[in-house]
Formats: structure tokens, sequence, C-alpha cells
């Protein structure tokens, strides 16, 4: 079937009914794999489609989407959301972008291997993650939904303005969490890995790092409450980047929602922190050549040398403030319409290794893990988590530590941040977020 | 949805490479949803999502495909994938005859919320705007989101299993953001069951709307938490959360059977204090986690979990059941088509109690109110908790005193179990607006009644309240 053709059949009976019409379709095949003790456990393989339309009257927006491709129902999805456009409120600001000049240039998001990849080789990956976790060491007794997946997916845009353009994206993960024991003692770490590219992915890394890590945090115990230095690993310090790219959206700004509200210009972090969303990043999980509107994607630096410069916009957000869109629409399937979040958003790496970085505290918490519902709050400001790791006395690693809380207000913790690691990393969690291994000092250290 | 004799059909060719069991799953889901952020609506979404998958059992491997295609000849493709991809070697199986169960758990609609148009309900979730913000000069924003979901559902298998199920979710959300001289405070709750136009009799949208705001506003004037081990009262309701993350999680049979559940192995074991009784029962009417049926075709029931401390069951889905030798509490649920079914919880709850719930308060010398909980999570390996609590108060000589802020609840669930020392008369479910993650989500109730546990970390920011109830 041809989608492109599909698309432009809808927009084209949208337009003649005087609205702006965005046709989305996304064809795609997945493959996931969950293995346990050296056996499949779990194999999933599916061919998977949706259509969205979103439909603009006069600033007012109404979106539909279906499964289903036959004429009936792709017909009445977008009759729906014009319907529901008819019902909505007005918004001078809502509309469809003008279109921009795609560059050719390859970002390298399509790896044709993947689909070529006997499922024999897929599961004979994700059993070698799991036995280079246990094999890490004899207190590994288990793993926990070792995993392998891969998804390829074509997806097509085109809208009433004029834009019409079409990609193939590959993403390839797996993750598995390993499980220590001894004795009275337990303890769990995640490994992970994610790219675009099967060979970027190496199974015995994914393996190690649960494995090592589930190690180090066995037996863990609070220590004193106390003000420490913490260096947190670059899954922890992403968790953080995650949320601190919440407070650094326009949409989250313009409704007042940011603890960076109005700092605009200013000095928010220390001068070794530069914030960077990049949609063009090569190989980046988030890349793609346009985003969900159609508009060009590019990069954008969010912190520059600890100055706020910029914050994220889609066309909505930018026709508000008088900007451009920073080509931050992303949509989260074909059941929604586009909405703003970051793509690939990171902390720029330094120049020291995290190794030296360890070195350098006389004093702190090397944090491993940290668990948060809500504890870090990008309105506030507020930093509450509950963390795991090592304790660090003059550099050498002490004993594991376990039920302490961190707390800080986060634009101190910006502040604070006084190295800032080379081994820059991303985890594909809610969203693509990446930093290398950072110093913070002067954080509360609640325990016992 | 599709003919029996064409389930048969397919069930046929999942099990002619000599699969254990083969399973066919049909789901046809539609959804409205409506967003209103800063006084305008910013989403108004519709759609319909359908497809189906089969389930190839053998031995240890279960294998599955799905299709968004519901012909024939769609699912008997998927058929015969799930059973090449189950690698079974076994002779073929005869298929027993697909007998339609019943199940008379009420989760019945009396007045679809489709009947009401479009306009009225972007008119009532204006009003929910306009409700929050009369509530004071302080609230800066407010955000609303409503959801509709009928999702039916059908689920043959080999053994002759076939079931349907209608189900219809109806759920308010609302956040509102206060702010005062550069202190920003948030609140959210929802609320939500399996219910048509007639929720609106039961639970009020517009008195969400005022609650949360109020909440939101009173936290403006709180302290900041204190940090230290003490005396913990959490609230009736949604408390339970507590409940369902740190211990619900771990007695789900896939982590149990596995080994990496705190709880295996300790069926007739004191887990808890002799006053907790833990149930997770799916048939309570039109609550937002009962089924009529899982998503595996068995009927869904009411198990104990833990009575008077001691570990009775665990939660069961078809698979971990077989591996067991028992039946399925009916706890088998997928968040789609496009998953495979696994143990979740329904609803959820800690039994109710002797204590007077006041009496539970004034028994408390210094310690900690939590009054709303955000959302929480837990490492099922250990047990060990964080929760965030979106309003708290200091309890000082019986009495439930300031508001505080920014306080989280941490420490083991398995452990503050055996240490509850009392539970209150006031049991209750929560509003409706629990979703499970799980890898795949799921909706689910949570309760209890006012539980007291002598000692639990609060982490919070103020060190010098710490200090002195530490001491």
């Amino acid at each position: 079937m041809d989608e492109i053709k599909l698309a432009q059949d809808i927009v084209s009976k949208a337009a003649n009914q005087g609205a702006e019409a965005e046709v989305y379709f996304r064809v795609g095949r997945e493959t996931e794999i969950q293995v346990d003790q050296g056996k499949v456990e779990n194999l999933s393989h599916a061919g998977n489609k949706g259509m969205g339309v979103r439909i603009i009257l006069d600033g007012s927006e109404g979106y539909a989407y279906t499964s289903d491709f036959s004429p009936g129902s792709v017909e009445k999805s977008w009759q729906s959301a014009f319907e529901l456009a008819k019902v909505g409120d007005q918004d001078p600001f809502r509309g469809l972008p003008e279109p921009g000049e795609i560059a050719a240039e390859d970002l390298e998001i399509f790896d044709g291997t993947i689909a070529q990849t006997q499922i024999a080789e897929k599961i004979a990956f994700a059993l070698e993650v799991e036995r280079a976790a246990l094999g890490f060491d004899k207190r590994i007794v288990l793993t926990n939904r070792c995993t392998y997946f891969d998804h390829d997916i074509t997806v097509y845009l085109v809208n009433s303005k004029g834009f019409s353009g079409s990609y193939k994206q590959t993403r390839i993960a797996s993750y598995l969490n390993a499980i220590a024991r001894e004795g009275e003692f337990t303890s769990m770490a995640l490994g992970i890995g994610a790219s675009t590219h099967m060979a970027d992915l190496n199974a015995q890394e994914i393996g190690t790092e649960a494995g090592m890590n589930a190690i180090r945090m066995l037996g863990g115990k609070p220590v004193p409450s106390q003000e420490a230095s913490v260096v947190f690993s670059p899954l922890v310090a992403s968790q953080l980047i995650t949320f601190l790219s919440l407070a650094l959206k326009a949409d989250e700004m313009q409704m007042g929602r940011s603890f960076l509200l109005g700092r605009m210009g200013e000095d928010v972090a220390s001068d070794i922190v530069s914030l960077l969303d990049n949609g063009r990043l090569r190989r980046g999980l988030a890349s793609a050549p346009f985003d969900a509107e159609g508009v060009p994607s590019r990069a954008t630096k969010v912190i520059d040398e600890g100055m706020l410069q910029a914050v994220l916009h889609d066309s909505y957000t930018a026709r508000k403030a008088g900007l451009q869109s920073t080509g931050n629409a992303i949509r989260r399937s074909h059941r929604q319409p586009p909405e703003l979040f970051p793509t690939n958003f990171y902390l720029q790496p330094g120049e020291m290794t995290p190794e030296a970085i360890l070195s350098g505290v006389e004093r702190g918490l090397y944090v491993l893990n940290t668990m948060t519902t809500g504890g870090i709050n990008p309105v506030s400001g507020d930093y509450s988590v509950a963390a795991r790791g090592i304790w660090i006395e003059n550099g050498e690693f002490m004993q594991p530590v376990n039920e302490v809380t961190l707390a800080a207000p986060m634009d101190q913790m910006l502040k604070h941040v006084s190295a800032v690691g080379n081994d820059l990393r991303f985890v594909p969690m809610f969203g693509v977020f990446g930093s290398p291994t950072i110093r913070i000092d002067g954080m509360t250290i609640a325990g016992k | 949805m599709i003919p029996t004799e064409i389930a048969r059909k397919i069930l046929d060719e999942g099990l002619k490479r000599g699969g254990d069991l083969s399973e066919v799953y049909i789901e046809d889901r539609e959804t409205f949803n409506l967003d209103l952020d800063d006084g305008k609506i910013e989403r108004a979404v519709r759609g319909n999502d359908r497809g189906g998958g089969v389930r190839v059992f053998y031995q240890d491997t279960t294998a599955y495909a799905y299709t968004d295609d519901l012909e024939e000849i769609a699912l008997l493709e998927a058929a015969r994938a799930a059973s090449e991809a189950s690698k079974s070697t076994a002779e073929g199986r005869i298929l027993v005859d697909l007998t339609k169960r019943e199940n008379p758990v009420d989760v019945g609609v009396k007045t679809p919320f489709s009947t009401l148009d479009e306009k009225s309900k972007v008119d009532l979730l204006h009003q929910m705007d306009e409700v929050a913000r009369k509530q004071s000069s302080y609230v800066s924003s407010v955000n609303i989101s409503m959801e509709e979901v009928h999702r039916a559902v059908w689920v043959y298998n080999s053994e002759g299993v076939w079931a349907e199920d209608d189900r219809n979710f109806l759920e308010f959300t609302i956040g509102v953001t206060a702010k005062k001289n550069g202190t920003l405070q948030r609140s959210y709750s929802g609320i939500g069951a399996q219910s048509g136009l007639e929720l609106l009799e039961s639970q009020s949208p517009l008195v969400l709307a005022e609650e949360v705001a109020k909440a939101a506003v009173r936290m403006l004037d709180a302290r900041p938490a204190p940090a230290g081990e003490m005396t913990v009262v959490i609230t009736n309701g949604w408390g339970g959360v507590l409940f369902h993350e740190a211990c619900g999680h771990a007695l789900e049979a896939d982590f149990v059977a596995k080994g990496t559940s705190i709880y295996s192995g300790l069926v007739g074991e004191q887990v808890a204090s002799p006053i907790v009784t833990a149930i997770d029962d799916g048939t309570i009417p039109k609550r937002r986690g009962s089924l009529r049926f899982d998503d595996e075709g068995t009927p869904s029931s009411r198990t104990v979990l833990i009575e008077k401390g001691i570990l009775k069951d665990y939660i069961w889905d078809l698979k971990e059941a077989r591996r067991a030798g028992r039946d399925s509490t009916g706890n088998g649920r997928r968040e789609t088509f496009r998953h495979m079914p696994m143990p979740r919880m329904t609803n959820t709850y800690i039994d109710v109690g002797t204590h007077d719930p006041e009496e539970i308060i004034r028994s408390v010398k210094h310690g900690f109110f939590a009054k709303q909980l955000g959302g929480g999570q837990a490492d099922f390996a250990r047990g060990d908790f964080v929760f965030t609590v979106t309003e708290g108060y200091l309890i000082e000589d019986g009495r439930v005193t300031v508001p505080v802020r920014g306080a989280t609840l941490m420490g083991n669930g398995p452990q503050a179990l055996k240490q509850i020392d009392m539970i209150g008369t006031d049991f209750a479910l929560d509003s409706g607006r629990g979703r499970c993650g799980k890898g795949q989500w799921a909706r689910v109730s949570v309760g209890q009644p006012t539980v007291r546990v002598p000692k639990l970390m609060v982490g919070g920011t103020d060190r010098e309240i710490g200090g002195q109830i530490g001491a």
C-alpha cells in the first residue's frame, strides 16, 4: 500500500473543508526475547501499524487514530478529528509549521542488518548477556527480565502546508537486572545497552555491568546523616538530566511550571555544565531528519558553560514566544498527537576520567542507583531520592551504602557540579537522556 | 469478534507443531481523551486499536505473535509464527471443545459515557478548571485530563476456554500548581471506575477539583520536611499504594517462581504483623481493577494473600499456575494485544483493623502523618521502597500540626509490614486513579485503613527537625 498517497488524499479532503491537516503513518516490525536460566522464556514477534490525523480548524485541534487502514476506518478517523476540532477551544497560536529545508546528511539511524538477522542469533545475544551477568561472580544467583528487543519502523508524514517526508529507523536494546545474594543480603542492579545499530551493542558489557554493580552494592547499610560530596554514575546522572529537561521545555515555562522560570541569560549552573538537545546526533536513538510536525531537526545549546541560553520549542510554543521551533515535537505512538519533548538530550562530556573524579573525593558517596517517583520535581526544583552506592574516603572505595536519601534544591546542585567526566552515556528509558559521571558537592545525605 | 470456528482453526494451527497449549486473544479498544491546560482544551483525541495475538506454550517457553489485522489469514499466520517459535517437537494435540464461560462480576455500565456529547464533556472540564481557580488567587496553573476507554476482549484456548469481557473505564485527573512568593507547589489526584455517566453521581469531578486546589494552596505554607527515623501514620485509601508497591509485587507468582521475590517459599510463614490481613480481589463491583475474566479467560477471584500475618497465597496467571500445577487466581493481565499476559494485581488492600483512626494519631508523640502520597517505586528483590509524600504533616503530642513538604518515605516493605502496630477501622479503597507499571500498564485499585508504622525513615531537607525527632 502507498501510505504517502493515502495520507495526501486525506490531507486534501480536509483542506477542501477549510482545515489544516497532518497525517502520520507508522509501519514496523518488532521482536522481543526474554531469557531465563539459559532458556528462552518469552518470544514475541509482530508487525505493527498505525495512523493518526491531526486537524486544526481556526486554532482548535482534534486528533484521531486507528490501526485499521481500511478505507472506511481511515475516512472515519479524519472525520472524527474534524468533529473534535469543532468542539475544542480556539487558540491563535495553534497551527501547522511552514515546511523547512531538510538536510540530506545521513544520520545513521537505520541498520538494515537487523531485519536480516535470524531469530536464533538474537536469542544467542540475550543468552550471552545473561551468561555474562551470572558469570561475573558466583554470588550473582539470578537475572530478571533479561531482554533483547529490536524494532524497525518507517514513518510517513504529510501535511496541508506542503510537507511530505518519510524515514526509516531502527532501534536495538538489551537489558537485564542481576540479583546478587550473600547470607541475608540481596541486591539488584541494571545493565543496559541500546543503539540504532546492532554492531554497537556488546552483550558482555551489558551483563558485566549488571553483575558488577549488584556485587558492589551487596550488603549496603545507611551512613550517618551529613553533608557530603556525591559522584553520580552516568545512569544516575541521566535521571537528574531527565527531570532537568522537563524544566527546560517551553510549554512548562509558558505555564509557569519550571524552577528555571525567568532565568534566561543567567548563570544557572557551574561553568563546566553545558546541556545540549541534539536531534541530529549521529546514531542518536532520538535522531530523525525532521520532527513529529515536519520541522527539520537541529541541535540546541540549552545551557552553555553554565548560562541558560535556550529552551525547547515545538511550533506552538515557538509561535507563542515569537521564536523558531527547535524541532522538539515528538510522537510517542500513532495514538497521540505530537508533543513537546527533548530529543537526544545530554550533558556535554568533559576531560576527566571517572576514576580521576572518584579519586579526588575526600569523603562522599558514589551513587550507583536512585529511586524516585516525584521526589525530583522540575516545578519546585526539589530533588530528593533514595540512593545506593559506595562510600568514598580519601579517594578510596569503602563500604556499600543503602537506605539513605539525598536531597538538595536542583538549582544549588547545578551550581555545585565540580567535575564532569569524559564517559558520556545515553539511557533510553523515558526518552533519550545522557550524561557522563559527575561530581556534586554539598548534598544532604539523610541516613542513620 | 471472530466466529468460534475461526478461533478453533487458529488454535489448531498453534498446536500443529505440538505445543502444550495454544491461546487466541482478540481485542477491540476505543478511547476518547480530553486534556485541558491553562484553561484551554489542549488535546482532544479519539481512536480505535484492534488486533489479536496467538500464544503457544511449550514446556518452559512461551511464544507469542500478534497482528493488528483481524482477518483469518493474518491470525493463522500469527499462529504459525508462534508455533514455530515455540520450538516444540512433540506430537500435535487434540483441541477441547470451546465452552463459553460465565462470570457474574458486576462491572456493567448503566449509561455509557459516550452517550454524553463531546461539547458537554469539554464544558465539564472547563467547570473543573473554574472551580480549581476560584479556590485561591495563588492557583497559578491547572491541568485536567479525562479518559474514556471501552475495551472488549475475547479469549479462547485449546483447553476449551471461551471467555468474553467488556470493560468500560472512566477517569478524571487534575493537577494544580499554586504559587506564592516564588514557592511553587503542585498537587494531583483523580477519580475513576468501571463506569459510565453514573460515576458522576457517586464521585464529583468538581469536588475533586476543589480538594486538589485546596491541597496545593495549603502546602504553600508548609515547612521543609524533617529527615530521620520516626513513627509514621499513613492515610487510608490511597495510602495502600505503599503495600501494593513494596509487598504486592513481591507476591506476584512470576517473581516468586523465579526466586527473585523476598516471599519465595514462605507460604505458611509469619511474614507480617499478626494484625495484618491483605487481599487481592478482582470481583469488587465497578472498581478500577475488577474483571469478569482476566486476559487469559480465567474468572476473576478474591485471593487472601496474607491472613493475620501468615502468608497464604500468591498472585497467579496461567503460565505460572500451570508450571506449579495449580489453578490461576485470575490475575493474568496484559496492557493490549501487543503484550503477553503476566501476573498482575487487581484491587489490592490491607483489610480493616480495630483501632479508631483518631486514637492512632493520639498515640504518636512525635511523628509524621502522610496524608497524600505521590507515586512510588519499589525494588521487588528486597522490597525496598521510596514514596513521595505530596501532603504531609507533623504529629506533635498526639495532634496533627504543621504541613511539611518535600518529604519522602523510605524503607523496606516486608520489614514495615512486620512492624505495623495499629490498623484503623476506616477501611477505604482509593478514589480510582491507580495505574501500575510493570513493563506494561494496568489499571488497579489500592486500599487500606489508617495504618501506623512505629519506625520509618522520612527523607527531607530539614536536618534540624530531623535531629530532634531522631533523638
